[in-house]
């Protein structure tokens, strides 16, 4: 094999097939307009939009968002204006740029997430929905992603709706997170995507408070980068769907590791902020990291750990 | 819609100098030809050190200057920056040739219509934008890169700014944290202060300063406050702007984890034209905002 032999990035997820598996992680890329000016858009392998809901929500009070050890505690609470809105001002936008979308939704309640599906049956050229049963931000939301029931039923309600491919965005913040992909498996979900943020605090004990506004917020970065490798482990020895990986990934070998794991595709979040052009720089560099496995293609160290 | 961040420039940058100018105190000269070409007063650039991941995300830090050692072009940046928690510890141990991650120049600008007397209401370090906001408005510096007319030093008055006179209001808690008095006065400011402990004249807040300043202002000279410090004390001269009616804008410092729009932290209540407010993200849609349209 020669060193300029090229690499094979492609990956599918389920019934969605992707150019690469770099994917900029919802609620951290904005709607991709705002990094129009510092990111080449078209080379990612897909980009997911900050969440959006049945109705508007202005999110939660200040602070939201609070640096910990190598971590971003964050309390956003969902603040987006809507899926009217976000199809009448967003949408024409996103599907212009010809990169796969795929819209994250979070609704309250299962009517909500299948409102949203049909809503979003809509726009032309979508590639795929997230279904954020995960954000810790929200009440009602999170309990989708922590019983495995009610997890099969949202997911198999919304899978009816709608015929695009879906992934689910499972949460770390549970006992078993392979019990809720396996329910979200069984739905029908093309993909899990593991993981949401890790659920966290920060104090300021000289004035006796909480620093984020909703006092309680989700951690991401490298910080939690262990925690969402072994989520992805546990669910790919456990239960046979694909996975998108998300937690602290910043780097190559951060992406290498996922894969080795098991994850199919990787999703890029917090490292937006403060390295805005990383994951057009990760896909540039993929190929070497893959090649010095000896394989020919990302489908072949998928899940190889030893 | 805007592209926002549409003329950021996301840089590994040399540090040129590290140098403590007052009390927790310190002005850092960063290389960039780039970011000193396209910045404009009241912008900021969002910073982090070289490849460290703790302190991780970046943080805002407001334009202080631009330098020119060639007489020739502006070879990059200074800001001022107040050693408060982790980050700028960690900045302030950094030295010549060591490297940061630099992004901007970021936000939105002051209002640059004309007016006869800009009045910069500051405290703690809410000074740092100030140099360059008074500068332009004078027009002893143009910036932003449509105009390529260089500077030499101080000297060279280019063409007429916005305001005929400008005024610095500057509280301090003590003397020894005000930094940059001796520039601000260079530049041909009118600089007053006040300090809480009573360290330099009375003991007495900056809005003090203000109201004996507007007390004595001719009836007829157009005033227009610039203000930038902790909330209470913007809310405050906000206050007074609004009682008396005159035009003020506010620069915030609410915290920041991207400065391009994209996470959604930074928001601050921005009141509507139905009269509702929303929040609004300082790093993109301000972080200067007409006082009016806060809700404190
Ligand atoms: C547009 C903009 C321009 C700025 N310009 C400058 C500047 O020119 N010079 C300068 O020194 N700083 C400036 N800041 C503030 C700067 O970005 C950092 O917040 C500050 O340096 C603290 O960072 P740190 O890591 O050292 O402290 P941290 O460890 O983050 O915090 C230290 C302490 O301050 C508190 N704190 C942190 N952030 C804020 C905040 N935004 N408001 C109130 N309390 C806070 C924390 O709770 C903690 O108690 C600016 C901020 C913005 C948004
Ligand atoms: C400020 C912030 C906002 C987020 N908003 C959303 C969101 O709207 N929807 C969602 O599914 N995940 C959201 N997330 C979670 C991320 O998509 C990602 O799952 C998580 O941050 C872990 O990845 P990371 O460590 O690479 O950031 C958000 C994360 C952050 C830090
Ligand atoms: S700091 Fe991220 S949106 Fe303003």
């Amino acid at each position: 094999m020669t060193t300029t032999e090229t690499i094979d990035l492609s990956t599918k997820l389920g019934r969605l097939s992707l150019a690469n598996p770099i994917l900029t992680a919802s609620g951290t890329f904005g709607y991709a307009r705002e990094m129009a000016s510092i990111v080449d858009l078209t080379k990612l392998g897909g980009i997911l939009p900050k969440t959006i809901t049945r109705d508007p929500r202005p999110g939660n009070a200040p602070w939201r968002t609070v640096e910990t050890s190598a971590g971003l505690l964050n309390a956003i609470g969902l603040d987006n204006d809507g899926v009217d809105y976000f199809l009448a001002n967003h949408w024409p936008y996103l599907k212009s740029i010809g990169s796969p979308v795929i819209v994250s939704i979070a609704g309250k309640s299962q009517e909500d997430f299948v409102y949203l599906a049909q809503r979003m049956n809509e726009a032309e050229g979508l590639a795929a929905l997230e279904l954020n049963v995960s954000c810790p931000n929200v009440s009602g939301g999170v309990d989708f992603g922590t019983d495995p029931r009610s997890c099969f039923d949202v997911v198999s309600g919304v899978r009816n709706a709608i015929s695009c491919p879906l992934l689910t965005k499972l949460t770390p913040n549970v006992t078993s997170i392979a019990a809720i992909a396996k329910a979200a498996a069984d739905a029908g979900t093309d993909a899990v995507s593991c993981v949401n943020t890790v659920l966290g605090m920060a104090i300021d004990w000289r004035k006796r408070r909480a620093l984020l506004g909703n006092k309680v917020g989700g951690l991401s970065g490298p910080a939690i980068k262990p925690v969402a490798l072994r989520c992805v482990y546990q669910v790919a020895s456990q239960v046979n769907i694909p996975i998108v990986g998300i937690g602290g990934i910043a780097t190559v070998d951060d992406c290498m590791e996922f894969f080795i794991a098991g994850a199919s595709a990787v999703q890029i979040g917090t490292a937006n902020y403060y390295d805005p052009q990383v994951s057009t720089r990760l896909i540039d560099h993929l190929p070497d990291a893959i090649r010095s496995l000896g394989a020919r293609s990302l489908q072949e160290i998928v899940g190889t750990l030893q | 819609m805007p592209h926002y961040a549409c003329n950021a420039q996301f840089q590994t940058c040399r540090i040129i100098e590290n140098l403590q100018i007052a009390d927790d105190t310190f002005r850092i000269r960063i290389e960039s030809q780039a970011i000193a070409r396209e910045t404009l007063p009241g912008q900021f650039v969002m910073l982090r050190i070289h490849g460290c991941n703790d302190p991780l995300i970046g943080r805002a830090f407001a334009l202080y200057d631009r330098y020119t050692e060639d007489h020739a072009q502006w070879q990059g940046i200074d800001l001022v920056y107040l050693v408060k928690g982790k980050f700028t510890q960690a900045l302030s141990r950094l030295s010549e040739d060591d490297l940061v991650a630099m992004n901007g120049p970021l936000g939105n600008t002051f209002s640059v219509a004309p007016v006869d007397h800009l009045v910069m209401a500051v405290g703690g370090v809410g000074q740092t934008p100030m140099l360059a906001v008074g500068r332009e408005a004078l027009g002893s510096q143009k910036f932003g890169n449509e105009v390529d007319e260089l500077i030499d030093g101080e000297q060279t008055l280019s063409r007429n700014g916005y305001a005929k006179k400008v005024t610095l209001l500057y509280g301090a808690r003590t003397a020894g944290r005000l930094a940059g008095i001796q520039d601000f006065r260079n530049a041909g400011f009118d600089v007053r202060l006040a300090t809480d402990d009573g360290s330099i004249g009375e003991p007495k807040p900056v809005t003090d300063l203000l109201l004996d300043l507007l007390e004595v202002a001719p009836a007829t000279e157009s005033i227009r406050i610039v203000c930038c410090g902790p909330e209470p004390m913007m809310a405050a001269v906000s206050a007074i702007a609004k009682e008396k009616n005159i035009s003020c804008e506010v620069s915030l410092e609410t915290p920041m984890a991207c400065g391009i729009g994209i996470c959604f932290s930074c928001v601050a209540k921005i009141r509507q034209t139905d009269g509702q407010w929303d929040y609004q993200r300082t790093c993109v849609e301000g972080p200067i905002f007409d006082s009016a349209k806060l809700v404190w």
